[in-house]
Parts: structure tokens; C-alpha cells; sequence
């Protein structure tokens, strides 16, 4: 292993927070509705995490994701359980990969469960697949400049002499 | 001789004479004329484009609803992934400490106390490599998930 003492690496503790124990196509079926309603959370998870590029400086981020979404299954359980359970059934079992086209109808009915009683209305079919414009007030990280070199070369100094070649210079049609 | 015998009777053309023969072309019935054909074809081909085009934005259609579906909970998969993912390095960085401890001399992540990486911030995790992250358990789980494509 690669991975030396000097490492800072969370503790188990720090580490363990409740999961979302859904399987595959719940998730699926609850993605669309589930993306509104943590939308801020997920793209500040995202954005840190693209940022930094290290799952150890986006923990926090990341618990406030599993948080919401746990908050957002706690709803629908509670306002739209029958309508949900049904479309993810549909979904489970219409195709081989989670489909969402053959569960129009059931999709229809838990849309509107949502809407009326959770206040969560479907975005557009691509939305996700946007590009997201996300309004943060996380501090923006130091670019990295270029490197430097402490025995490079110098350049010529701006004010050196650059007379014309003394002999001419090659000329070929090409290069 | 010959002029007695019964005298052989010759082949004749029957009665009227023979029948005109008959060298004369029929072709075939035509349903269509030549252009008609052409213009068909390219009518035909014309439609059953856009046939195709349409079927093509469909599944275009769908295919960015399953995307959109999957990066709508990707953040959800990726910050679990994460949590479990320090949480096993840990582990195995506590599983080497325990399993070389009598070695003298050993340091963990580094062999005999020269580490892999010399030029890079002590801090910085660079991911290990599959084969060092399932270092400590039975190879049965490292063909199954290293080989998944192969199993699925």
C-alpha cells in the first residue's frame, strides 16, 4: 500500500453516518424529484469535489448530500408511498435496465402526488444533463501558477540588442 | 425396283400451309413507367427517412432522460463511495501496521522507509492502485469486482 502515516485520513467516527439502504431502481425511480429537492446540495458536493479533487476535503458536502436525500425519502414515505412504490416497481420490472419510457402512466401519478403534496415538481427530461450555473459562496481555490524552476535558464533581458542575422538566414519554401 | 414398290409418302406441310412462326417480342405487362419507378423509389426512401429520423430523436430522447436520471443521483453514490472508500484505506493501512509490525524496520505505506512517491506533498492522497487496495483480502474479491465485465 501506498498510503504512508503521514497521511490525514478521517477516522471511522467521522466517517459513519446513516446510509440510504435503497436498491437501484428506487433511486432511479426517485432521481428526477430527488435532484430538485437536494439540487443545492448536490452541486455544492459536485463543485467541491471537482475543485479539490480529494473525497477527504468534501466530507461535510457529502454528508449534507446523504442528509437531504434521506430527508427527501422520509417525505415521500410519508406523503407518497403507494405512488412511489408503485413506479419503482414499474421501473424495476419493465426492463432489463431501469427504463423510464414503458412507466409513463404510474409516472404520471406519483408526478402528481409530488406536486400537489410534496411541492416538488418534475423538471424538464435533460435537466441534469445540463450544464449547471450553481451560485456558491465557497471560497474559490488558489490556482496553481506555473512551475518554477530555481536553475532554469534566464531569459535575455528586455533591453538586449537584437540586431539582424549577420549572414541571413535560411529561407526554404516550406519550413 | 423402287417404281414398283409401294411408293414411300413424303412429309407434307399440312393442309394450309404451316403456321407463321413466331419470332415476334412480348414483353412483359408494365405497371409503371421508368420514372415512375425512380420517383417511387425516391419517394419511398424519402419518407422512410424521416421514419428514421424521428425513431432517432426518440431514442436520442430517451438515452439523455437515463443520463440525466443517473447524474441526478450520481453526488448521492459518489459522497457514499467516498465515505466507505477512506474508511477502507484506513483499514488496510491498519491491517499492514498489524501484519508487519515485527518486521524491523518497516514502515507502513513505504518499503523499509522509502516511500513510493519522493517529490509529492506528504498530505496528498494518491489513489492506490487495485491491486495494493485489495492487498489484505482473499483473492475471490478482487476477481470479483476487478473482473465484474467479465462476470456480468
Amino acid at each position: 500500500m501506498t498510503i504512508t502515516n503521514d497521511l490525514n485520513l478521517p477516522t471511522e467516527e467521522e466517517l459513519s453516518v446513516q446510509e440510504i439502504n435503497l436498491s437501484g431502481p428506487v433511486l432511479k425511480a426517485a432521481s428526477f424529484h430527488l435532484g430538485r429537492a437536494c439540487l443545492h446540495e448536490n452541486n455544492e458536493f459536485m463543485l467541491c469535489r471537482d475543485e479539490l479533487g480529494d473525497p477527504r476535503a468534501c466530507i461535510e458536502e457529502g454528508k449534507a448530500v446523504t442528509n437531504c436525500a434521506l430527508n427527501f425519502f422520509r417525505t415521500v414515505k410519508k406523503t407518497c408511498a403507494d405512488e412511489f412504490m408503485q413506479y419503482a416497481n414499474c421501473i424495476d420490472k419493465s426492463s432489463p435496465n431501469q427504463q423510464y419510457t414503458p412507466c409513463r402512466k404510474t409516472q404520471a401519478v406519483f408526478d402528481k402526488c409530488a406536486k400537489d403534496d410534496m411541492g416538488i415538481e418534475r423538471l424538464p427530461f435533460d435537466y441534469y444533463a445540463r450544464v449547471q450555473v450553481h451560485k456558491t459562496a465557497r471560497p474559490k481555490p488558489d490556482a496553481e501558477g506555473p512551475a518554477v524552476y530555481p536553475d532554469a535558464t534566464p531569459y535575455l533581458p528586455e533591453s538586449a540588442e537584437k540586431p539582424p542575422a549577420k549572414y541571413g538566414s535560411r529561407y526554404l519554401f516550406m519550413w | 425396283m423402287a417404281t414398283s414398290a409401294s411408293a414411300k409418302k413424303q412429309d407434307m406441310p399440312p393442309e394450309g400451309g404451316y403456321k407463321p412462326i413466331s419470332y415476334k417480342r412480348i414483353p412483359a405487362k408494365t405497371y409503371f413507367s421508368g420514372w415512375a419507378l425512380i420517383g417511387g423509389y425516391l419517394g419511398m426512401t424519402a419518407a422512410a427517412g424521416f421514419l428514421y429520423y424521428l425513431n432517432c430523436k426518440r431514442l436520442h430522447r430517451n438515452e439523455i432522460e437515463m443520463r440525466s436520471g443517473r447524474f441526478a443521483i450520481f453526488p448521492l453514490l459518489l459522497a457514499e463511495r467516498d465515505r466507505e472508500y477512506l474508511k477502507q484505506l484506513r483499514r488496510n493501512r491498519d491491517e499492514e501496521a498489524e501484519l508487519m509490525k515485527n518486521v524491523e524496520g518497516w514502515e507502513v505505506g513505504t518499503y523499509y522507509g522509502e516511500p513510493l512517491y519522493k517529490t509529492v506533498d506528504k498530505d496528498k492522497l494518491i489513489d492506490p492502485m487495485m491491486q495494493g487496495y485489495y492487498v489484505h483480502t482473499p483473492w475471490k474479491e478482487f476477481n470479483r469486482r476487478a473482473f465484474i465485465r467479465q462476470w456480468s
